[in-house]
């Protein structure tokens, strides 16, 4: 079935990137020589792997409670013990992102995200002869955390670097693999259980990892990878010097970069929370197992119309991209504010298809908006250290909102606590350098629309004349 | 014991309490929207469990689902009540049946009682059955189902597991049985397991309520149906559940296919770009180049000229 999905999907990217106008061809003599970006042709092609890998990434994250139910069963292990295993193996995938994106930067993304998928395919294969939690710790926790790592970000890079007009629409679109995935894996995984037991399950979902080798053989690389690029353009092959290009560490004394980082770990802090506790809080106010279960069905949906529509609206260009993201996420803090104030049903579907909404239409720009503060050929190594430095945000929020919860016996203090965390990202982001102006002030983009103003302390170096291969984006986990 | 007096009006209010000695209980079911009935305790020493049930007009079949109560040796009390009859007769005829058969000898005639009519029959608690009380004025009559509780959470569905691999089958109860055993059916016949003649394969846990039985070293003969049974004085209560066993080479099967199509479609679009690279670098030297340094200097690079490919078919659309 996945497979079934995945050909609609190609084929359908295909036949956009055939139909694609020549408005490339204009692009490309309008911009200057170094920066190209198709946005278009094969570049929806990436979109499709984007949409499959995010699918087999995250979408099987969300859906793996469905073993944990039989690990319990199976090692007689408590609940809390199990869900190790997806922690383990979300932290692994955001730790290791700058090393993907450091890989990247030497490689280029092919063979980065091949080597991904080989890896989270593995881990699962492993996973099905376990016979302790530690084994399953090691290998559906580290390996195919780190497989994770290697496809996720590359990928996110790989679909920027073909668009840039198109962007936030290309990447809400590819997003959407998540969703969906969420959507058809719950059953597909109950019923592989069912048939194989959790060993023959875990084998099969191996198999199932191993298309993202496929996702990506479908990058063709644009440009050349940046490290290889400064090798030849400049002499200093010192080791320190590789390290420090490769994984941008100069971004860290970089204003623009660190705040948006605070912002983000804020974000991914409150986040995750109602998608952890709306069902338990739907059952805690008294509503029945089903009627919880639509509410988070409903948010899923608004979250996967959320993602395109933001996308869409985004590329129209008609207000700037990161005051876009703060719209978003200011309406997000403000929702999740008001989720304990649906009492009645109907309110707090409103309330949730609301959030849901703010959710998914956050998570493009979030991403999109990297290039704008940092520059284009900083943006892969950008997005691997902000995963990295934001995994902290991730690994706070959740178990603080469940302290809270045991601490004052309801959920409304957690939903506070989240609504005030996104509302304090988003005041953090309106302190960005040039967050007041009205264009953007990036420079490396093409758009013709966009007043090109450079900002000094944004590009520290010329950009190389030959255009650099952007490293995979680690995935930010607010895509989760 | 208080004594209680009540009236109520609530649906299935139904008090389970434990075994066999001496206690006197009143076993009162009541019914939502027709009758509201008493609860007295009557005084202690009496090993009798007194089930009554009220027929008012209108009503002409009630049935009353009996559960978990019967489950030690006790004598059984069943009262009808028929109330409201046309023209009040001074009597009135019924008898009782059990399982749909008539029971022998259990005609009787009930003489009015203040306007009601109660008809009695004294039961072992052994003799699980459906009764009914039947009065042949107006073909009134009630049904009391007896039996031995249903053990809950039943796995409808087959638990799989793998050669060599061990396994843990699961029974539990509300009650406490007097102990546990484990079957085996082989060919309709039930084999008891045995743990001690066979420790190295099986391992029976009983804890109160709750038992499991470990089969080690699973090979394809365990696969088949299991039984546990909870032993009682009057019934054993039993709850199977089927064992599968499968070997390894069944999910390696879908496992395969997956990963022969991850092979085929790697390998279609490597060589899908190659040919294309091919193609594109012939009509590439006798096409107008508009990015000739461009080119020329990613055909100097590392990757293998997928770079022209995107340039140039770029050029062609």
């Amino acid at each position: 079935m996945l497979s079934v999905c995945l050909y609609l999907f190609l084929l359908l990217c295909l036949l956009n990137a055939v139909m694609t106008t020549p408005q490339e061809k204009q692009e490309q003599q309008q911009s200057s020589p170094q920066v190209m970006a198709p946005d278009g042709g094969w570049g929806w092609v990436v979109v499709g792997a984007l949409f499959v890998a995010s699918a087999l990434v995250f979408g099987l994250i969300r859906s793996l409670g469905i073993f944990f139910v039989e690990f319990v069963q199976y090692f007689g292990e408590s609940a809390q013990a199990v869900s190790w295993i997806t922690s383990i193996g979300v932290a692994v995938q955001q730790l290791f992102s700058p090393i993907g994106t450091a890989a990247c930067n030497v490689y280029g993304a092919r063979p980065v995200v091949m080597i991904g998928g080989f890896l989270s395919g593995l881990g699962f294969i492993l996973a099905s002869q376990a016979t302790t939690l530690s084994h399953l710790y090691l290998t559906m926790g580290l390996i195919s955390g780190i497989g994770w790592a290697l496809v996720f970000t590359p990928i996110i890079a790989s679909v920027m670097q073909y668009f840039t007009t198109r962007r936030s629409l290309a990447m809400g679109l590819g997003f959407t693999g998540i969703g969906l995935a969420s959507f058809a894996f719950s059953p597909l995984f109950q019923y592989l259980v069912e048939v194989y037991a959790w060993r023959g399950a875990l084998l099969i979902l191996g198999g199932l990892s191993f298309n993202m080798i496929a996702c990506g053989a479908l990058i063709r690389p644009i440009w050349n990878p940046k490290a290889v690029v400064k090798a030849k353009t400049s002499s200093n092959h010192n080791k320190c010097s590789r390290i420090h290009e490769c994984f941008e560490i100069s971004l860290l004394s970089h204003r623009g970069f660190l705040t948006y980082t605070l912002a983000i770990t804020f974000f991914n802090a409150g986040y995750f929370i109602p998608y952890v506790h709306l069902v338990a809080h739907s059952r805690h106010i008294g509503f029945s197992e089903y009627q919880a279960a639509f509410v988070i069905s409903v948010t899923g949906v608004a979250d996967i119309v959320g993602r395109v529509v933001s996308g869409w609206a985004s590329d129209l260009g008609k207000m700037r991209m990161l005051h876009m993201l703060t719209v978003w996420t200011g309406l997000l803090g403000i929702f999740l504010l008001l989720i304990p104030l649906g009492v009645t049903y109907s309110g707090l579907l409103v309330v949730s298809l609301a959030y849901g909404f703010c959710a998914g239409a956050m998570t493009p720009l979030a991403f999109a908006v990297v290039p704008e503060i940092v520059g284009m050929e900083r943006m892969l190594g950008a997005l691997g250290l902000l995963q990295f430095l934001e995994s902290i945000g991730g690994l706070l929020g959740a178990p603080l909102s469940g302290w809270l919860k045991d601490y004052t016996g309801s959920y409304t203090v957690s939903f506070v606590a989240a609504g005030s965390f996104l509302v304090l990202g988003t005041l953090i982001t309106s302190t960005l350098p040039h967050f007041w102006s009205c264009t953007s002030p990036s420079p490396p983009s093409p758009k013709s629309s966009q007043d090109a103003s450079m900002e000094d302390g944004l590009l520290k170096q010329p950009l190389p004349s030959v255009p650099e291969k952007l490293c995979p984006l680690d995935d930010i986990p607010v895509l989760r | 014991m208080p004594r209680l007096a009540r009236t109520q009006q609530s649906c299935w209010d139904a008090p389970l309490f434990s075994m066999a000695n001496v206690i006197h209980i009143i076993f009162l079911l009541l019914y939502c929207d027709t009758i509201h009935s008493e609860t007295t305790s009557l005084p202690e020493l009496n090993p009798v469990i007194t089930i009554r049930k009220d027929l008012s007009r209108g009503q002409s079949h009630v049935k009353v689902i009996e559960e978990p109560a019967v489950l030690s040796p006790q004598t059984i009390e069943l009262l009808c009540n028929l109330s409201d009859i046309p023209n009040n007769p001074p009597s009135v005829t019924g008898y009782w049946t059990k399982d749909g058969q008539e029971i022998e000898n259990s005609k009787e005639t009930v003489n009015r009682n203040n306007d009601q009519y109660i008809f009695k029959k004294t039961i072992q608690a052994a003799d699980v059955g459906n009764y009914s009380c039947v009065f042949r004025e107006n073909d009134a009559q009630v049904t009391f189902v007896f039996d031995v509780p249903v053990m809950k959470d039943k796995r409808d569905k087959p638990i799989v597991s793998y050669t060599g691999d061990t396994v843990a089958l699961k029974c539990t109860l509300k009650h406490i049985p007097k102990t546990w055993s484990w079957y085996k059916v082989n060919n309709t016949e039930k084999d008891l397991i045995n743990v001690t003649a066979s420790p190295l394969k099986y391992n029976i846990i009983i804890h109160k309520n709750v038992t499991k039985l470990s089969v080690l070293n699973l090979t394809e003969a365990d696969a088949g149906v299991y039984i546990c049974s909870a032993e009682f004085d009057i019934k054993p209560i039993e709850s199977q559940v089927e064992l599968r066993v499968l070997s390894f080479l069944e999910p390696l099967k879908p496992f395969l296919v997956i990963v022969v199509e991850v092979i085929v479609l790697v390998t279609l679009i490597l060589v899908w770009e190659k040919c294309k690279t091919r193609q594109d670098h012939n009509t590439a030297t006798t096409e107008n180049d508009v990015y000739p340094e461009q080119t020329s200097k990613l055909t100097h690079s590392d990757s293998n000229g997928m770079e022209t490919t995107t340039r140039q078919r770029k050029l062609e659309q």
